[in-house]
């Protein structure tokens, strides 16, 4: 039986544009604004805010039903906690995942900012923490901790700040963090924990997983399925369940042929050369979003229905939460909020 | 340069007046019928939060002249980073001074951090750099550095933060912290660095102060000592050559009256607990010093009027320093004149309750300010620069 699907979008932290690489949105690129002529009037001038485009972002997720936004941990773009207070505060109803990795704050201090949050958006913040950094981009950030002392930090770093959350008077002398009589008191304690999201495939991952995900989010092309089977084993050991995810791009239309004439545009705009790949036969996933400016190569074309199909395969594996990835954001998710959600209506039904 | 005057927002909730400690702003006492923000309707909680009652005080500030305002940080308040992202947008001009405590956040998330909030706040952050009391609090934060090494953290954590502003690639490699690459990316990279309001009355701080503050910060104090504390800072300064400027952090009670406003403090001081009179645990010099100025025991509340006007007994009347102003108007727009005689560029004034004495300060107090020009202090060294008033 299909349980329930739970759609996110990702909020595109690098500027936003019709086109791979346009990135004028958000002033990402102002250089690639194109211009009004100058015969007409353009009050546009000084009155916009960098930040203008992110909120409309997370307008239009709300606006468009989706359940979450997860605004993902970049180095080289906004930074995920700032922006996710933001999302969080002009909305009602969702969720926001924050992304960000074990080395940017003390766990108390990363506890603390997010308690606040969860007042003011009740309860609704997420955290996904990044453990798996590229080596010269941890260090690039401060973060010279490498292979399984990476996992053995966040889990310390879940620990405490888990620890300071739920317990008045904790203590905690470990090889990375101290806290003597720590923990929060009302009214930043009682609030629910932000949901924790955790991905990665090593056995570290699984194993930081089983111990404290709430959701393990796989990549599109990962070995769901081994990784679902091996995870829950792990996690029942600890006597804990883990809801999973996948972080997967979209590019949706009406029928397979208006959807596969978008991929070649986007393609010769990005000025690849040739043909694009077709979709790999034995998965559906198709090869090439990181050219069209996907965070990752493989996800979903088709119809709303060939999407669809696809989603529902990954239903069936027991993966329920689809963090969704779709450009340019704001067009995209309207679209995927009239067209792609309802087609999982008899599920979501089913459970409310 | 103009005086620039700052009005706090209180991140712990907030009481209706002076007369009793009561925390009815917020959810920092029980929700009950009279609470606000939130509130109770229907004999429900109305699903608001603090939040809600911060952003209606910076917005009569922003609307009554102030240029922005300070946002504490402690163990039992709201985060000020996480209050400035969620009131972002919610203002215009209103400035968000994030105090906070270096070795905290990475200097590297905390350059990430600003320059995404200066982007969505169009260049209004500021901070007020806190190097920590000490104590069990700092302990509870998880923060076993004692008290110098808390200034030397603080101030490799700005080397960092400023190396990998502009861009980079920026390398460190410091007691505390190490980096290699580092760097904002070109968007983040545009934004203006966020000015440093640097606070600590030890050596170890005026030593940091004087190679990072933009303006060294300080409580109230009596006005010579203050202005002793300035000199101090000044050489130091002087010595590497940089010139902080100056700012001090009062609470002010004023009425149209003298006899309105002590009264107003009278009605308070009946409720003060006797055992509230001693001071928090910790390694705080400024606050040690803040206790030297006063002769305990102390039983009527005008024995904490060091000089006219300047009372140090507001800390019994609600938490926070003790130092502030208590007069008419007029007296107390004289005795910020005197401050800004003595060098003060810069105020971040706070009252009790935070929202409808904003109304009152900036539209009574503020509007008599004369400025330098007329506010020398006898018996006091000013430098006696003509300013004008930026509220
Ligand atoms: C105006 C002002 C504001 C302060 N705000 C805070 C604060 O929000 N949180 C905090 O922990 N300490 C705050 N402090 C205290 C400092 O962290 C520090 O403990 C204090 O300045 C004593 O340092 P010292 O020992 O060098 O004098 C503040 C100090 C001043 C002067």
């Amino acid at each position: 039986m299909a349980a329930s699907p739970e759609f996110l979008v990702t909020v595109p932290t690098r500027g936003d544009g019709r086109e791979p690489g346009r990135q004028d949105r958000g002033d990402w690129r102002p250089d690639a604004r194109r211009p009004l002529p100058s015969f007409v009037t353009d009050p546009r001038a000084g009155a916009s805010r960098p930040s203008d485009h992110l909120a409309q972002v997370g307008r239009a997720a709300e606006i468009a039903t989706v359940g979450g936004a997860l605004v993902p941990f970049d180095p080289e773009g906004e930074e995920a906690l700032v922006v996710a207070a933001g999302l969080l505060r002009q909305s009602r109803h969702l969720r926001v995942v924050a992304g960000f990795h074990p080395g940017v704050a003390t766990p108390v201090y990363a506890a603390k900012f997010s308690a606040s949050l969860q007042r003011f958006a009740e309860g609704r913040l997420g955290w996904q923490l990044d453990v798996d950094l590229d080596p010269a981009v941890a260090r690039s950030q401060g973060d010279f901790l490498t292979g399984a002392d990476r996992y053995a930090r966040a889990e310390e770093f879940l620990t405490v700040a888990k620890g300071v959350w739920h317990e008045e008077g904790y203590t905690h002398e470990g090889r990375f963090y101290q806290v003597l009589a720590g923990g929060f008191q009302s009214p930043n304690s009682g609030l629910p924990f932000p949901r924790v999201h955790l991905g990665g495939t090593a056995p570290e991952a699984l194993a930081l997983s089983a111990r404290h995900a709430d959701v393990h989010l796989f990549t599109a092309g990962e070995d769901v399925a081994a990784g679902v089977a091996a995870l829950s084993e792990r996690a029942a050991a600890e006597g804990r369940e883990v809801a999973y995810g996948l972080r997967v791009p979209v590019l949706a239309r009406e029928d397979e042929d208006e959807a596969w004439a978008g991929v070649r545009g986007l393609w010769a705009l990005a000025g690849a050369p040739g043909d694009p790949p077709g979709p790999d036969p034995r998965t559906g996933l198709w090869p090439g979003f990181a050219t069209i400016g996907g965070s990752t190569p493989l996800g979903l074309v088709g119809s709303y229905e060939t999407v669809a199909a696809g989603i529902r395969g990954y239903l069936d594996q027991g993966v329920t939460t689809f963090v969704l990835e779709a450009r340019p954001a704001v067009e995209e998710t309207y679209r995927l909020g009239e067209r792609l959600l309802p087609l999982f209506a008899k599920e979501i039904e089913r459970v409310h | 340069m103009s005086i620039d005057i700052y009005w706090r927002i209180g991140t712990h909730g907030d009481q209706p007046s002076l007369r009793r400690r009561v925390t009815s702003r917020g959810e920092w006492a029980p929700v009950v019928p009279g609470s606000l923000a939130p509130g109770v309707r229907d004999g429900r909680r109305d699903g608001y939060s603090y939040v809600e009652h911060m952003a209606d005080v910076a917005r009569a500030s922003e609307s009554s002249g102030f240029v922005g305002g300070l946002l504490p940080s402690f163990p039992f308040t709201d985060d000020p980073w996480a209050t400035a992202a969620a009131l972002a947008r919610e203002t215009t001009t209103y400035r968000f001074m994030i105090a906070y405590q270096p070795g905290f956040l990475h200097p590297v998330q905390a350059a990430r951090m600003s320059a995404t909030l200066q982007r969505a706040t169009g260049g209004r952050v500021v901070y007020n750099i806190i190097s920590g009391g000490g104590g069990p609090a700092q302990l509870w934060w998880g923060d076993r550095v004692d008290h110098d090494d808390r200034y030397a953290r603080t101030s490799e954590f700005l080397d960092v933060l400023k190396g990998v502003w502009g861009g980079g690639p920026f390398d460190y490699e410091g007691r505390f912290y190490r980096v290699e690459g580092a760097g904002l990316p070109e968007p983040l990279a545009r934004q203006p660095f966020p000015e440093i309001y640097f606070s600590g009355s030890s050596k170890a701080a005026i030593e940091a102060a004087g190679r990072h503050a933009d303006y060294y910060l300080s409580w109230l104090e009596p006005f010579p000592d203050l202005a002793a504390k300035f000199d101090q800072v000044r050489a130091h300064s002087t010595a590497i050559g940089r010139a902080p400027r100056f700012a001090v952090r009062i609470d002010v009670l004023a009425r149209d009256t003298e006899e309105a406003a002590w009264d107003e403090v009278r009605r308070g001081w009946e409720h003060v607990d006797p055992s509230a009179l001693t001071g928090p645990d910790g390694d705080s010099v400024g606050w040690l010093r803040s206790q030297s100025f006063v002769s305990w025991p102390v039983r009527h509340h005008r024995e904490l009027e060091v000089s006219p006007n300047v009372w140090g007994g507001f800390h019994l009347l609600r938490g926070g320093p003790a130092f502030g102003l208590v007069g008419s108007y007029q007296q107390v727009a004289e005795r910020l004149d005197e401050l800004i005689g003595i060098g003060v560029d810069a105020f971040i004034l706070a009252g009790v309750p935070h929202l409808e004495e904003a109304y009152r300060v900036g539209e009574e107090v503020l509007p008599l300010l004369k400025g330098r020009a007329h506010g020398r202090a006898s018996g006091t060294a000013g430098p006696g620069r003509e300013s004008s008033v930026s509220m």
